[in-house]
């Protein structure tokens, strides 16, 4: 488990001082417009189980852009997430001593760990379109990530239509116990102790590498006045290491307990089809989304979204999102107990919550105040926009012995502010 | 769910939504007021949509089709 040693101070505060440093120098520059913007989210998902922490993970961004008069744009930006809580190391069940099933999520083991990403891009804004490149590095003890994204955007027949097409290709290192003495044998593999040997070259660790491709490309298009329709997909292709480290599954009455493992490669497909619809007699908006899924672990998945948007005043903007996630498991999934009597299902076992069969409903409510100054004034803010969101994302697993069945719901809270120069 | 059919439904879906609009590319400059407005935006703002696709994305088996890409291990 990660051991939680606290955020580097001086690096932070150089981050910052750097996106500061953009901010005002982008000024200086003659940047046309400059933007900066700050957000924090909590995320809470409580245990039901009496002394289980569950988890919390707080999750503060910040953003820059500066957009000059010859088009050209650069953007950078900071975001954290400071986790921390109780997990099962062992996804299984144990024989109490009346020999009923106990779920090992009982046993839960507290940690916290903090993870960070920086990004930065360049973009070129044309009449017709513009063309984006960025990249991110991200790190955390047991992980980290290198990712760069190409994107561009092109508007034809009269700007009617839009054609977006994104590729990103990360290049990840996954720490993971070394298993040397394993013979190649998945069932002898043991899960990593903890993070604190990860990336120094240590013999009792290894470090694992994951690529992922992903390619989406969509097509927008303003239909009528009040509608526009936006249509695309999503492939993704994952090779390396995706298994959590830590986690052991119980296989068997034998007492088995190797550490989780999936397979090295996964291809995921999405399509999707959005709406947007305009009424403005109640100065509003429906917004409304399908997705289908699938990939090459089984799983299949449809997803619905509406989102609802309505101006109180001029200055206060209100919103109601409602969204809801139907999924069958991965092939190779099956519930702690299945895995407890029978053993695994083929040579991959998991206790990953999102490879198991899963409804998920989210709902919430944003208020987002918007101060825009009179036509004619000019003010050294331009624009400034405040907004708090909570939602609620319930969660219904098919089992009791399923992965994190004691954790329900989640209160997702997020308070944010951004500003226009 | 039935492998074959549940991936066409969406091709036919989204294939069957965009030719139900044949012949209205017209939409001019002067109509689009209602369309500029932020409301309408499938984007929205970039940084929350970053923020709840980070959310969703470990919270979901399904991915993609929403602006995310990229990796994280999401491993808790």
């Amino acid at each position: 488990m990660p051991t939680g040693r606290p955020i580097s101070g001086s690096r932070t505060v150089a981050t910052w001082l750097a996106l500061a440093c953009l901010v005002a120098g982008a000024s200086r520059a003659g940047a046309a417009e400059v933007e900066a913007a700050q957000r924090g989210t909590l995320f809470l998902e409580p245990s039901n189980i009496k002394g289980n922490a569950g988890i919390t993970v707080f999750h503060p961004q910040t953003d820059v852009s500066a957009t000059f008069a010859s088009g050209l744009g650069i953007a950078a930006g900071y975001a954290v997430d400071v986790v921390s809580g109780a997990t099962p190391r062992v996804f299984g069940v144990r024989n109490d001593a009346t020999g009923r099933p106990v779920d090992a999520i009982s046993g839960a083991t507290k940690f916290s760990d903090v993870r960070q990403q920086v990004h930065g891009g360049l973009s070129y804004a044309r009449p017709v379109g513009d063309v984006a490149a960025s990249y991110s590095y991200g790190w955390e003890h047991d992980y980290r990530s290198h990712a760069v994204t190409v994107n561009t955007r092109t508007d034809v027949l009269d700007h009617a239509l839009t054609i977006n097409l994104s590729y990103t290709h990360n290049f990840d290192s996954v720490c993971d116990a070394a298993n040397v003495d394993t013979g190649g044998i998945p069932l002898a593999r043991q899960a990593l102790a903890n993070s604190n040997n990860c990336f120094k070259g240590t013999p009792d660790v290894a470090t694992r590498s994951l690529n992922i491709d992903a390619v989406e490309p969509s097509l927008t298009w303003a239909l009528t006045p009040r509608l526009d329709l936006q249509g695309g997909g999503t492939a993704l292709v994952l090779d390396g290491f995706q298994s959590n480290p830590y986690r052991q599954v119980d296989l068997g009455r034998a007492g088995a307990r190797p550490q989780e493992t999936l397979p090295q490669f996964r291809q995921r497909y999405a399509l999707f089809l959005r709406s947007a619809y305009a009424v403005p007699a109640a100065r509003a908006s429906i917004q409304a989304m399908a997705r289908v899924y699938r990939d090459s672990w089984g799983v299949r998945a449809a997803t619905a979204e509406v989102l609802l948007q309505s101006y109180v005043t001029r200055f206060l903007l209100w919103s109601l999102r409602g969204r809801a996630t139907a999924q069958g498991g991965a092939v190779f999934y099956e519930d702690a107990q299945t895995y407890f009597l029978h053993g695994p299902n083929g040579k991959y076992w998991t206790g990953d919550r999102e490879l198991s069969p899963m409804q998920n409903l989210l709902t919430g409510s944003q208020l987002t105040y918007l101060h825009i100054p009179e036509a004619g004034q000019h003010h050294f803010i331009s624009e400034l926009d405040a907004s708090l969101k909570f939602e609620l994302l319930f969660y219904r697993l098919d089992s009791v012995y399923a992965p994190n069945a004691d954790r329900k719901f989640a209160g997702i809270l997020q308070l944010a502010v951004s500003a226009r120069f | 769910m039935r492998s074959p059919s549940f991936f066409k439904v969406g091709i036919v879906m989204l294939l069957a939504s965009l030719a139900g609009g044949c012949g209205h590319f017209g939409v001019k400059a002067h109509q689009r007021e209602l369309l500029a407005d932020r409301i309408m935006s499938f984007e929205g703002n970039a940084q929350e949509r970053a923020a709840d696709e980070h959310v969703l994305s470990n919270r979901e088996g399904a991915v993609g089709a929403t602006g995310t890409s990229g990796g994280g291990c999401g491993c808790n």
